[in-house]
């Protein structure tokens, strides 16, 4: 299964007033062509996907939340199973996009490359329906599975190597700061609050 | 910490508004967490490691809800990589109340190192902070840290110490 296609796949069960928390690498111009959304926060922090993706589900219980995060930002971080594992937010499904390897750096291999499996680590964490699909058509029935039920999802999806890639004018152009600003200001529409207020008027 | 400063402490939360806790407790402000445990208002999670509690608050803030991270000085080097792309590369916010390990005074040959490196530390992630020895300031600097944290949409920093600690400390 290739990454781009699970994506599209995945970009199926996702509604226009979801929230999605992307890592980084090559998912990133992929997933901005299939959902551009002023609902994608794109974070270039390993291991800090899922975490923000829990606050925001913590934060907004009635909105659901997807982490698209990736082995290498899972392995950096893999305490928050336990925190999901007991908390267990009903709002939020956790999508693990494992090519076991850095891919955008040249593709040296993550620890799922061998022998670990994240789904089993998230089932010993409390996860128990964490699973793990290889195909398109076992990612659309988990999927589908976790939408129709109120509940954590996590699926793991084990993918070849393999980065699409796009001609600059479709390549995602804004930084760190200014895809902080989208994703805020979506918020503070969608929620109809105000997050950062303006300056004092005097 | 001092009983009277953990009170202090959860009704500044409250006051100013913040509604989601992460934490990883520690031994400078035991009383704070079973006060945090009972409370109703407020949303308690208690992290893994403080990285993974600056992410959760980070989420919540972003999310509506105003959050703090809660934890002793030496989580400033756990979190320190996650504040630094939260803060320098994406200028997401988040709020860190501390302890003061190691302090002038402190008993305990372990919890030097974790003073030496708190505002080396603080100074060059370029987070303002507070510390605060006196339990009267505790209300305040919550509700002028969270405006502060509003306006600028970086981190800010308290941390619990002198008079506010059990102990010899002032």
């Amino acid at each position: 299964m290739k990454r781009f296609d699970g994506l599209k796949v995945i970009n199926r069960f996702i509604s226009q007033d979801d929230l999605v928390v992307v890592s980084l690498g090559g998912v990133v111009d992929e997933w901005h062509n299939i959902r551009p959304s002023g609902g994608n926060l794109f974070l270039e922090i390993l291991g800090g996907i899922t975490p923000v993706a829990l606050g925001l589900a913590i934060a907004l219980p009635h909105r659901k939340v997807f982490s698209l995060d990736t082995d290498g930002s899972f392995f950096m971080n893999t305490g928050v199973l336990c925190t999901l594992g007991n908390l267990q937010p009903q709002n939020l499904t956790v999508i693990i996009l494992d090519n076991g390897c850095y891919e955008c750096i040249g593709g040296p291999p993550t620890p799922s490359a061998g022998v670990v499996d994240i789904a089993k680590m998230a089932v010993g964490a409390g996860i128990i329906t964490a699973r793990t699909v290889r195909t398109l058509e076992e990612l659309e029935q988990a999927l589908a599975d976790a939408s129709k039920k109120k509940g954590l999802s996590y699926i793991v999806l084990k993918l070849e190597p393999g980065t699409v890639r796009f001609p600059l004018e479709k390549r995602k152009i804004s930084d760190g700061f200014e895809d902080k600003y989208n994703f805020l200001r979506h918020v503070e529409r969608l929620e109809k609050v105000i997050i950062k207020p303006p300056c004092e008027q005097k | 910490m001092k009983e009277s400063a953990a009170r202090m402490l959860v009704e500044g939360l409250k006051e100013a508004g913040i509604e989601v806790v992460t934490c990883l407790p520690e031994g400078l402000l035991k009383p704070l967490y079973n006060m945090l445990r009972a409370d109703k208002d407020l949303k308690l999670i208690f992290v893994t490691n403080e990285g993974e509690g600056a992410g959760i608050a980070a989420g919540a803030w972003l999310g509506g809800k105003k959050s703090v991270v809660i934890m002793e000085n030496s989580g400033l080097r756990m979190s320190t990589e996650v504040l630094a792309r939260l803060g320098l590369t994406h200028g997401i916010p988040v709020m860190m109340i501390m302890s003061h390990r190691g302090e002038i005074g402190e008993a305990n040959w372990w919890g030097i190192a974790h003073s030496q490196t708190m505002e080396p530390i603080l100074k060059a992630l370029n987070i303002p902070y507070i510390i605060i020895r006196d339990e009267g300031e505790i209300k305040g600097a919550i509700r002028r840290a969270s405006r502060h944290m509003a306006t600028s949409l970086y981190h800010v920093a308290l941390v619990m110490s002198g008079g506010t600690l059990e102990g010899d400390y002032v």
